[in-house]
């Protein structure tokens, strides 16, 4: 079937077409809620960043050039909120998103990840701090190349390969403290 | 940048395999760890999510973000345009409805043999719009032209009758002025001498009262 360009739904919406935004919200409101709940760690977090993104989207609809991909835009929005998200509820300065993991981990660990690494790998990319645990979903989750990342955070392609690599060194660390952990628990 | 973060950004970008970066970084161990965790973070994208997307109902705020209410249309300015379109394909076609001693009756005719009798008749009665007119100025041009020829011919006569009367005056006036030198001199040369040769008791009238009169 015909899959019509991100740019004609952009288009046809400014002239008020209802039915092309709800196809670009139904396109892109997965990757958005997912991204949010693997950077928030819960539910109502990625939930509140989803309705704060489309909100801030219908509202600046208007404003996307085409200069990069409507999802690199969109992503530039959804960075900016998530992070204010992020500082407002300290998350990167308390423990608030590892004690809320136990209520949402088990839920999402049957229903997200079936096997054990990879619910060590969603727990540990929350420990990391806000603006490595963005690359890293950027990155890995999104599919984004280092230049658009850097596009989107505006800051430098260095600065972003940097908290790439620091954020790799620290999840090392951690899985392989996690893999020391349990074969202790062994 | 080391060869190393060459190789492993090679990987990234999909250029190498996983199994030949790994072949390369393996003797790396801080490169080899990077590479398995960023592996394991891979494969946990490529996992499939399968948590409930919450409905978020954005169209109450897209409506009034940007859905405009429709102008209400009045149906006035297509009615009168069908309706002048409909009055030029009557008047251009030629279809002719006749309303005529009580019966309406349906008839075609020729638009073209019309138009051409229109403009036939148009232009002869142009053309006899033009002779009359040209007619007229002639006649006003040679009534003008004769006019003006009467004028100089009396312009002439009158003239010509001036110049004769001064010619004659000039005339008169010559010869009495002949006249007068002639009398002046016979009185002044004949006169003395003539007396002197005419007796006392001569028949002649005395030189005054010879009757010659002095002009």
């Amino acid at each position: 079937m015909f899959k019509r360009s991100d740019e004609s739904l952009i288009a046809k919406a400014l002239n008020g077409d209802q039915h092309a935004w709800q196809q670009l919200v139904n396109r892109h409101q997965s990757a958005l809620f997912y991204f949010g709940l693997r950077l928030l760690g819960s539910k109502e977090d990625a939930n509140d960043l989803l309705q704060d993104v489309l909100m801030v989207l219908c509202r600046n609809l208007g404003q996307y050039r085409g200069d990069s991909s409507f999802k690199s835009w969109l992503f530039g929005i959804a960075n900016y909120r998530a992070m204010d998200m992020l500082r407002k509820r300290k998350y990167s300065d308390n423990d608030d998103a590892l004690a809320e993991l136990p209520d949402d981990a088990p839920e999402l660990s049957q229903q997200l990840a079936n096997n054990r690494q990879q619910q060590q790998v969603r727990k540990q990319l929350l420990t990391l701090p806000p603006e490595q645990r963005l690359v890293m979903e950027l990155k890995f989750y999104q599919q984004f190349t280092f230049d658009e990342i850097a596009g989107q955070l505006a800051i430098s392609g260095n600065t972003v390969k940097s908290r790439f690599y620091a954020a790799l060194d620290k999840l090392r660390l951690q899985l392989e403290d996690d893999h020391v952990e349990q074969s202790a628990n062994f | 940048m080391s060869n190393n973060q060459q190789i492993f950004e090679h990987w990234l970008e999909g250029k190498i395999s996983a199994e030949h970066c790994a072949s390369q970084l393996q003797h790396d161990p801080l490169w080899y760890g990077r590479l398995q965790n960023a592996l394991a973070l891979q494969a946990d994208a490529t996992i499939p999510q399968f948590a409930a997307i919450p409905t978020v109902d954005s169209s109450a705020l897209f409506a009034s973000q940007w859905q405009r209410p429709a102008p209400k249309r009045s149906w006035w300015p297509q009615v009168s345009l069908a309706l002048s379109c409909a009055a030029m394909l009557v008047s251009l076609s030629p279809a002719q409805l006749r309303l005529q001693d009580g019966s309406l009756t349906l008839s075609w005719h020729n638009p073209k043999a019309e138009v051409e009798a229109a403009v036939s008749t148009a232009l002869t009665a142009y053309q006899h719009q033009q002779q009359q007119w040209l007619a007229q100025q002639l006649d006003f041009q040679q009534q003008n032209t004769s006019s003006q020829l009467v004028l100089l011919k009396d312009y002439l006569q009158d003239e010509l009758k001036r110049d004769q009367r001064s010619d004659m005056l000039q005339l008169v006036e010559y010869l009495n002025q002949q006249r007068q030198s002639d009398w002046q001199y016979w009185q002044e040369n004949y006169q003395p001498m003539q007396a002197g040769y005419r007796p006392a008791d001569s028949y002649y009238l005395t030189p005054t009262d010879s009757g010659v009169v002095k002009p």
